[in-house]
């Protein structure tokens, strides 16, 4: 499926997985921008990544452990950086390009590069 | 008089419950009793590795320790004969332990017929 | 379908197949019920092989596994509910599987159990790291072929086998009092709960990822399941077989791991004992390397972390980082000193309360066309996943109340 088609945005789009032009996973389509007006079709602007996505998707006490352990970070990805969206949202471009992937990035620093195959 | 009553009550239920309560033990107590003769019989046919029958003779031991200190009656007839058992040594004839055993299955059928 | 691969992959899942709950409880259910709960084995198996296969179909043609699609169909806030109660199931049984491996090197070599705990935990975290993913899966199933011992005592314990037999037709025996009757129903609900474990389904699917399944391996992917477990199956069945003959008549209910070996020991000596403590060591560890896996790969899933053990450590860095700190907060658990056999109870109690809402969105999931596609469940797959759902779903509301009824079967 296209960005641009009709798009169902509970089954079709929320929580699905984030994949980007190298294959790699980069997170998950934790929240959705839409553009529009009453009595008018609704527009998918972007998709919002991050922890602090996750804000009006879970209760408050639930949030406040989230930005303690996670951060309340959000990515925005415009809709024109999606290429397709089926069981995976594929991307057009790297994630570290949009932003995503920093939390990967940081970790690495702490990983060993020896032993193994 | 009905508060000692109603003590009286409670104590006797009480009394009622715990060789009930401790039938699990006897149970444990029985099985493991079973499997150490099952254990020191093989042993003595050559048929088990040292390291094997230590191990196993020690970690049955700390189940048997650990059902003795569970009982709720530990001065009672089952009480005494699992110490009496937890007393044998590690490398107790197969028949003595089986008699152990027996016992304590012979009380089990008591408790489960009650 | 490379004939060698596809022989591999079913002996692994062969000697992959039982974990420490299983050998546990096998082996109390044949000494205590005799022949008379096979065929829960067997019907659990009919379970775990539908939904394993499912698992292995979502794998490799929507190339996304379980987890993922799983947050999807579930959304946040469940998703989130069934991501928790499943951490803390696959903790649990890792640090059963890791105590219990720790207990079976104990019988091996006489080493001290707590020191034996931390140095298979090294061990398996060295393994990990060291071996990719098809060679981890590979060592650890292909090692555990040493359990068809089991198999082969079973010949030599001379069963009888028409009794053996009867065992498969589903049955409640007669003249049973009510507390045993409850029991056998303790027994049943662990049986599928043990046979049935989430972690199997997770590592399942994000094992076929690993191997970049696509639509040309459902046959594989059917094969392996079918066979794989399908002969696993019979080697849990020998250790509850063996039990019935040699445990039930001697009155041992077994209460440590341990017991299970004198099954060999008791027909083939030194040798016949050797060979089921080695065959048990990497069952159990490679059950252990499965459950933390599991965990880890439900987390970066969940999430949408990089994950996968076909990369190299560095290459997914919260997944290693994470899979690192499982094995570590697993060992936690096992050092507070908490006796494996309770770890194991918790562990399969835990699993049947999750399971239900493990099995829900993959019989959704697989029965969906816009994921599927043509590959979508056929009117078998999906009877039989259903009937097993409700299976799983009653299993896991009686569960608790049997345990605390029969004592956790010790009725």
């Amino acid at each position: 499926m296209k960005p641009s088609d009709p798009i169902k945005l509970v089954s079709q789009l929320l929580d699905l997985p984030i994949v980007d032009s190298e294959g790699a996973y980069c997170g998950v389509v934790d929240d959705i921008e839409l553009a529009g007006r009453a009595q008018q079709p609704l527009e998918v602007k972007a998709l919002m990544i991050g922890p602090g996505a996750y804000a009006g998707r879970l209760p408050r006490w639930a949030m406040k452990i989230v930005r303690i352990t996670a951060g309340d970070r959000v990515v925005r990805v415009p809709l024109g950086k999606i290429r397709t969206i089926g069981a995976a949202v594929q991307l057009q471009v790297p994630g570290t390009v949009l932003g995503l992937q920093r939390s990967e990035d940081r970790v690495e620093r702490w990983i060993p590069r020896k032993g193994a195959f | 008089m009905r508060r000692w009553s109603l003590l009286l009550f409670v104590l006797l239920t009480a009394c009622g419950q715990g060789p009930q309560a401790d039938l699990q033990y006897i149970k444990q107590a029985r099985s493991i009793s079973a499997e150490w003769a099952l254990v020191n019989e093989q042993a003595n046919r050559g048929r088990l590795t040292i390291t094997y029958v230590q191990s196993m003779r020690g970690w049955l031991h700390d189940g048997l320790e650990t059902a003795s200190g569970s009982l709720s009656q530990p001065h009672s007839r089952y009480g005494a004969e699992i110490r009496a058992l937890l007393a044998e040594p590690p490398d107790a004839a197969p028949a003595e332990l089986r008699r152990y055993a027996e016992a304590l299955k012979q009380i089990e059928a008591e408790f489960e017929s009650a | 379908m490379n004939p060698l691969e596809l022989t591999l992959g079913i002996m692994t899942a062969v000697g992959g197949f039982v974990d420490i709950s299983e050998l546990v409880f096998a082996a109390k259910a044949g000494s205590t019920f005799g022949f008379a709960l096979v065929w829960v084995f067997a019907f659990s198996t009919v379970g775990i092989i539908v939904f394993s296969e499912m698992s292995g179909r979502v794998a490799a043609v929507a190339k996304q596994p379980v987890f993922s699609l799983m947050r999807h169909r579930l959304g946040l806030k469940l998703g989130l509910i069934t991501l928790i109660a499943s951490i803390i199931s696959n903790l649990i049984t890792c640090a059963a599987e890791i105590g219990g491996v720790a207990l079976i090197l104990n019988y091996l070599t006489g080493g001290p159990y707590l020191p034996m705990v931390i140095a298979v935990t090294v061990a398996l975290i060295a393994s990990i790291w060291v071996l990719p993913f098809k060679w981890v899966e590979r060592a650890y199933g292909l090692l555990g072929l040493f359990m068809v011992v089991f198999a082969v005592a079973l010949v030599a314990n001379h069963p009888q086998w028409h009794q053996l037999a009867g065992g498969f037709v589903p049955q409640v025996p007669d003249g049973l009092s009510t507390k045993e009757l409850l029991t056998f129903g303790y027994f049943a609900v662990a049986i599928v709960s043990a046979v049935m474990f989430p972690y199997e389904v997770y590592f399942y699917s994000s094992g076929g990822i690993e191997e970049g399944w696509s639509p040309k391996d459902i046959l594989t992917n059917r094969l392996t399941s079918i066979l794989g477990m399908g002969l696993g199956s019979l080697l849990a069945i020998s250790i509850l077989a063996n039990s019935a003959v040699v445990f039930g008549p001697a009155n041992v209910n077994p209460e440590i791991p341990g017991s299970a070996a004198l099954e060999a020991a008791i027909p083939f000596g030194k040798w016949g004992l050797i060979l089921a403590l080695l065959g048990m060591f990497f069952a159990v560890a490679g059950a252990a390397v499965e459950t933390c896996l599991a965990n880890a790969y439900s987390i970066a899933q969940f999430f949408g972390w990089k994950w996968g053990r076909h990369k190299k450590p560095w290459e997914a860095p919260r997944f290693t980082v994470t899979w690192i700190l499982l094995f570590v907060a697993a060992l936690g658990i096992v050092l507070t000193g908490v006796d494996v056999m309770t770890l194991v109870e918790f562990a399969v109690l835990f699993s049947i309360l999750v399971l239900p809402l493990t099995y829900l969105p993959l019989l959704l999931l697989s029965g969906d066309r816009a994921f599927m596609g043509r590959y979508i469940n056929g009117a078998i797959t999906k009877t039989l996943g259903w009937f097993y759902f409700c299976v799983v779903t009653v299993a896991a509301m009686v569960a608790l109340p049997l345990y605390f009824l029969t004592s956790g079967g010790n009725g």
